[in-house]
């Protein structure tokens, strides 16, 4: 270009020149005294202006040159964690890359999707990611999971999305020779994964058959679920949609409804029309447009205001019967038996599908599937206009069997041992054993009779309330000794308590200890004193709690006749301390619990148990947890002894006994504990019956040992349920922990969804300062690390590191947490390169542990730190002191967490690349 | 035009810029054809050298193919900045061409459906766009010939404005200036759709 334009320009370039360097309103200023001399130059230099801040405005030219184009995305660049492989397809909306997640302990495959659409500007930035998050959320067998939505550096929008190999539908039908009835059932998957995705308010706008694959073991996955609609949506800065810039379109033309066509608004019937295309084209072969389009315009002409042909005149047209013959081939039957099939019933739905109005098609995925079964099952289909009454009577009739679902699943909790897992539960059944093997009070043991003989009828299946109702009634009605009936309600409202029904167990408890006050035997004013001690523990008047038990002890003079009421007392004592944080008091209850059974003139074996759980559990909280392993081990063996090991009572030991060990490190041993304690919590062969504690508890052990899959499960099982029982606490906790499992399997939306859920629950729930906001910040300290912000990451975890700190200066719990805080903040600095620090850290953990753990016991965690500081010298280039700690890592992670453990396996490697072989 | 390991290397750089600068056609085309040779060449090195890890960058690229350059030609090479001009020049060849090889690729343009197959016609956007930018560069090649030079620098190499400067002897804001110069005539230009960046038929004095 030369000639008036450069003249033009050459010009100008003098005044630009001298406007760019004056301010906004200099610039004005400037232009208005130019207007007076030269009005053209003016308006023309204040035009260009103008355009210089749009460009501005529009980021033009503002991005890092590498990250314009896919053409500089290359194999072994990274993004985030993930390091490109190979380009696997490029797609309308962008081009897409097999990638492996490759920093830290895990390798896997996923698809990044780089999308081919404008830079975004911030706040399309910030929509972009919102709108990703929702669509994480969307989780199916038969939906390919969205893993993270991202925006490189310079606004280039990307997904990271589950890897499927797999390949479309119609070629995998084809290749497969796969039979109409075949294709519809496979067809039927593709609508359960459409239904659930319209449930969660997600249409999906662009099905065609390369977002319908199909791996090699017959699985369907579908791609790109509301992607369409999140680049629509975030527009770019100056409005116009990304994908209909230049009048491109978002959609794929040829599975496109009239209404995208026309641009009316999309819904779930929008979807319905492209299934119905694509239902013909599986079925029929071909496309329901014909085989001649030539040109948009065209295309357009024969989607909108024109129904398709038959899909049966399609197949045998006279002029094609060659082609017919391959069509019915690779349908393994003959073109007159396949013209027949697509005759009727299938011709009447697909035409449903394709109405031109939205309308007038299926009112939901549901009813085209409910359809196309019917029509497999050769019954009539509905085809007609769904009605509301219709509707209804489904939901009714869904509804009622979800009803008797839950009646069966209710009965199955009452019929089964009782799932409870808090240790003040346990003490209470087991005083209730203790109470009947004691035999003290006949009535008592009748009762108790009469309560296990009914708890499970033959034929009616009565529930435990309603058998106790009945005892209270009977109760009731018994006259006589006050004595038996202050006892004959502290058994009751004991077995309330056991089935957490705690105001009525607090109501008989209160009833039994005001009757005893008028009472002069001491031990019956001791025992309703203690239970109901025990009780009001449980429902957090702990002040009067611990008045109780000091009123019930103060009953019980030293003596061997009391011996038996002492003991259950302390164990009493000791439950309370322990709901009141008090772990050191609550040893010192159950450590004189032991001496005085050791006093008593007999060995009661039951209370023996008692004691040892009780101490146990207590060492446990009071951080003594080397200790609390060898008691639980003896628990065990008595349990076993008394041929216990099958009960309710068993499976909490199991569970708290395992928790104790992954607590301090050995996820390998506490596994199978694990395992032990739900096999007994079981009512049948699912974990319905099973406590969301203990389901929560194991899938901890589970992410430990790095077997993701199974522990997002158990998490998500365990969340469920806490939610249905409305459990605070386990709630909190499986959010937390569904966290850190979803950033383990690089889930990271996922993972700060479930963050952002648990933060204001803890803000609301618990006194500030308490500890488990520093292992919140801590997850979101390893969240930021995974997505590769290692400063906000380090700030994370000096926060959580700050709030440990505090928590245990305070003296409440929080010490075990902070090797395992050092770690990761060592990590941190490891990766920012402040490398000196990195040691430091690694090395406080590695004496923490070592401290805290005796002699010669490995733990999982003593390897983590040990492998973080084995990394931190290696990069000081301290080969030497690197080898050792690498050495020791290995040897503690391999005993702990198994020679499997990404830990274990990472540390030999950098034994043999890094640090030259050990 | 793919390069083995084993590179033609460019004949004398220094000649060929000697001569393309005083207007001969043919040893421009040869010096673009080498350094776009020796580009890719060095951007295969690196990536097989950094393995995983590392993501290329297009300025540390040309300081390699600079010094590469530079070390088998000996003093006679010219100085750093005719030769960062020139090669970033290539760079947004380089770019461009693999934008279009990659649209080539694709089954037909947006609408170019040429037989019903299932599969989806696919569309490209980003390409196309850079085309253009492509374009309006050529011509404010014509106009400006710095501002555009100066585009290929920043925008498609990556070098910050201070290396810029110090490139070429100017001051910071000079170079700051030119950018936004080469901004409004780019951003302009493709706004209106290939037309000038002010009205031709627009009042003139």
């Amino acid at each position: 270009m030369s000639g008036p334009a450069t003249d033009r320009w050459m010009e100008l370039r003098p005044y630009l020149d001298r406007a760019l360097d004056l301010s906004p309103a200099e610039q004005s200023a400037y232009i208005e005294s130019l207007r007076a001399e030269n009005p053209a130059l003016a308006s023309e230099l204040q035009t260009l202006l103008s355009s210089q801040r749009a460009a501005i405005e529009a980021g033009f030219l503002e991005d890092s040159p590498a990250s314009l184009l896919g053409a500089f995305v290359t194999p072994g660049q990274t993004l985030g964690p993930y390091t490109l492989i190979t380009p696997i397809g490029q797609g309308g909306m962008g081009t897409v890359w097999l990638a492996e997640r490759t920093d830290g302990r895990f390798r896997r495959k996923a698809a990044i999707k780089f999308l081919n659409a404008g830079l975004l500007a911030r706040d399309a930035e910030q929509r972009f990611r919102r709108e990703g998050n929702l669509l994480a959320r969307l989780t199916h067998p038969h939906i390919a999971q969205l893993m993270d939505a991202g925006v490189r550096e310079g606004g280039h929008p990307y997904l990271v999305l589950e890897h499927v190999d797999g390949e479309p539908i119609n070629r995998y039908c084809d290749r497969k020779a796969l039979s109409v009835d075949a294709r519809l059932t496979l067809f039927l998957d593709v609508l359960a994964a459409v239904a659930h995705a319209h449930a969660n308010f997600i249409v999906h706008r662009d099905l065609k058959p390369s977002n319908v694959l199909v791996t090699n073991d017959g699985i369907v996955k579908l791609l790109d679920f509301g992607v369409a609609k999140l680049l629509e949506d975030s527009g770019t800065p100056d409005g116009e949609a990304m994908l209909t810039r230049d009048g491109a379109w978002a959609m794929t033309p040829e599975y496109a409804a009239p209404e995208q066509v026309t641009g009316e608004p999309v819904s779930a019937a929008t979807d319905v029309y492209a299934l119905g295309v694509l239902l013909y084209a599986l079925l029929s072969g071909r496309h329901p447009a014909g085989e001649t389009i030539r040109s948009p315009a065209h295309m357009v002409s024969l989607i909108v205001g024109r129904e398709a042909p038959e899909m049966s005149a399609v197949v045998t047209t006279d002029d094609d019967t060659e082609s017919a013959a391959a069509i019915a081939g690779r349908r393994s039957t003959t073109p007159e038996r396949l013209k027949r099939r697509l005759r009727g019933d299938l011709a009447t739905i697909v035409r449903k599908a394709m109405r031109q109005r939205p309308s007038d098609r299926y009112a939901s995925v549901d009813a085209l599937a409910e359809d196309l079964r019917r029509s497999l099952r050769h019954e009539p289909i509905t085809a007609r206009p769904v009605t509301f009454g219709y509707r209804a009577a489904r939901f009714v009739r869904r509804h009622r069997t979800a009803v008797a679902l839950a009646a069966v699943a209710g009965l199955a909790v009452v019929a089964g041992v009782i799932g409870t897992l808090s240790q003040a539960r346990v003490a209470r059944s087991q005083r209730d054993f203790a109470v009947r093997q004691l035999a003290r009070v006949e009535a008592v043991n009748d009762l108790n009779q009469f309560l296990l003989s009914n708890a499970a009828p033959a034929g009616r299946a009565f529930t435990v309330s309603e058998l106790l109702e009945r005892a209270e009634r009977i109760v009731a009605r018994q006259h006589g000794d006050e004595d038996i009936r202050a006892d004959m309600l502290v058994a009751l409202g004991r077995q309330y308590e056991l089935q957490e029904e705690n105001e009525r167990a607090l109501r008989l408890l209160e009833d039994a200890y005001t009757r005893s006050r008028s009472l002069t035997d001491q031990t019956t004013r001791a025992r309703t004193a203690c239970a109901l001690a025990v009780a009001l523990a449980g429902s957090s008047d702990l002040p009067r709690a611990q008045r109780l038990i000091d009123e019930g002890l103060a009953e019980l003079p030293r003596g061997l006749q009391y011996a038996p009421d002492r003991v259950s007392c302390l164990l009493g004592g000791s439950d309370v301390a322990r709901h009141a944080g008090a772990a050191v008091r609550a040893v010192e209850y159950v450590e004189e619990a032991r001496r005085e059974l050791q006093n008593a003139p007999y060995r009661s074996a039951i209370q023996e148990l008692r004691v040892l759980m009780e101490l146990a559990e207590s060492y446990r909280v009071a951080d003594r947890r080397t200790e609390a392993i060898p008691v639980f081990e003896q628990a065990a063996a008595l349990l076993s002894e008394l041929g216990r090991d099958e009960t309710a009572v068993a499976g909490t030991l199991f569970n708290n006994w395992a928790l104790t060990l992954n607590v301090i490190g050995r996820p390998l041993d506490a596994e199978p504990i694990y395992r032990k304690a739900i096999e007994l919590s079981r009512t049948d062969d699912s974990d319905e019956g099973v406590s969301p504690m203990l389901l929560i508890n194991y899938g901890r052990a589970l992410r430990d040992l790095t077997r993701l899959d199974e522990a997002a499960r158990y998490a998500e099982h365990g969340y469920a349920k806490a939610r249905t029982a409305g459990h605070e606490v386990i709630i909190n906790q499986s959010l937390l922990l569904r966290a850190s499992i979803y950033r383990e399997q690089d889930k990271l939306i996922q993972a700060a969804a479930m963050l952002d859920e648990v933060e204001p629950r803890l803000n609301e729930g618990l006194p500030p300062g308490h500890i488990a906001f520093a292992s919140l910040a801590s997850e979101r300290a390893q969240l930021a690390s995974a997505s590769g912000d290692l400063s906000g990451a380090l700030e994370m975890v000096r926060r959580a590191i700050g709030l440990a700190e505090a928590a245990i200066r305070s003296g409440r719990e929080g010490a075990r947490f902070m090797p395992v805080f050092l770690v990761l903040r060592s990590e941190i600095e490891r990766e920012l390169g402040e490398l000196d620090a990195a040691v430091t850290d690694a090395d406080s953990a590695v004496r923490l542990m070592q401290d805290a753990m005796p002699p010669g016991m490995r733990s999982s965690t003593t390897g983590l730190a040990y492998l973080a500081l084995g990394r931190a010298l290696l990069a000081q280039g301290s080969l030497d002191r690197s080898r050792l700690a690498l050495r020791s890592a290995v040897e503690h992670l391999e005993d702990a967490a198994g020679v499997d453990h990404p830990g274990a396996r990472s540390a030999r490697g950098a034994l043999e690349t890094g640090a030259g072989p050990p | 035009m793919e390069q083995g390991d084993v590179p033609s290397a460019p004949a004398d750089v220094s000649q060929l810029i000697a001569a393309s600068e005083a207007g001969d056609a043919a040893a421009r085309e040869a010096l673009f054809a080498g350094l776009y040779a020796e580009l890719r060449r060095l951007a295969k090195r690196e990536l097989a050298r950094s393995g995983a890890q590392v993501t290329l960058s297009a300025t540390a690229l040309l300081h390699e193919a600079y010094l590469d350059i530079a070390g088998r030609q000996g003093t006679s090479f010219p100085d750093r900045a005719r030769f960062m001009a020139y090669a970033a020049r290539v760079m947004r060849g380089l770019i461009i061409d693999h934008a279009r090889m990659r649209r080539a690729q694709k089954r037909g343009g947006q609408f170019e459906i040429t037989a019903l197959a299932t599969e989806a016609g696919e569309l490209v956007a980003d390409d196309r766009e850079l085309s253009r930018l492509s374009d309006a560069l050529e011509e404010l090649a014509q106009v400006d010939p710095t501002l555009t030079e100066l585009v290929d620098l920043k925008f498609f190499c990556g070098f910050t404005f201070g290396e810029i400067a110090a490139m070429r002897g100017v001051a910071e804001r000079t170079v700051q200036r030119g950018w936004e110069k080469a901004r409004i005539y780019l951003y302009s230009n493709i706004k209106s759709e290939g037309k000038l960046p002010f009205p031709d038929e627009g009042p003139r004095t």
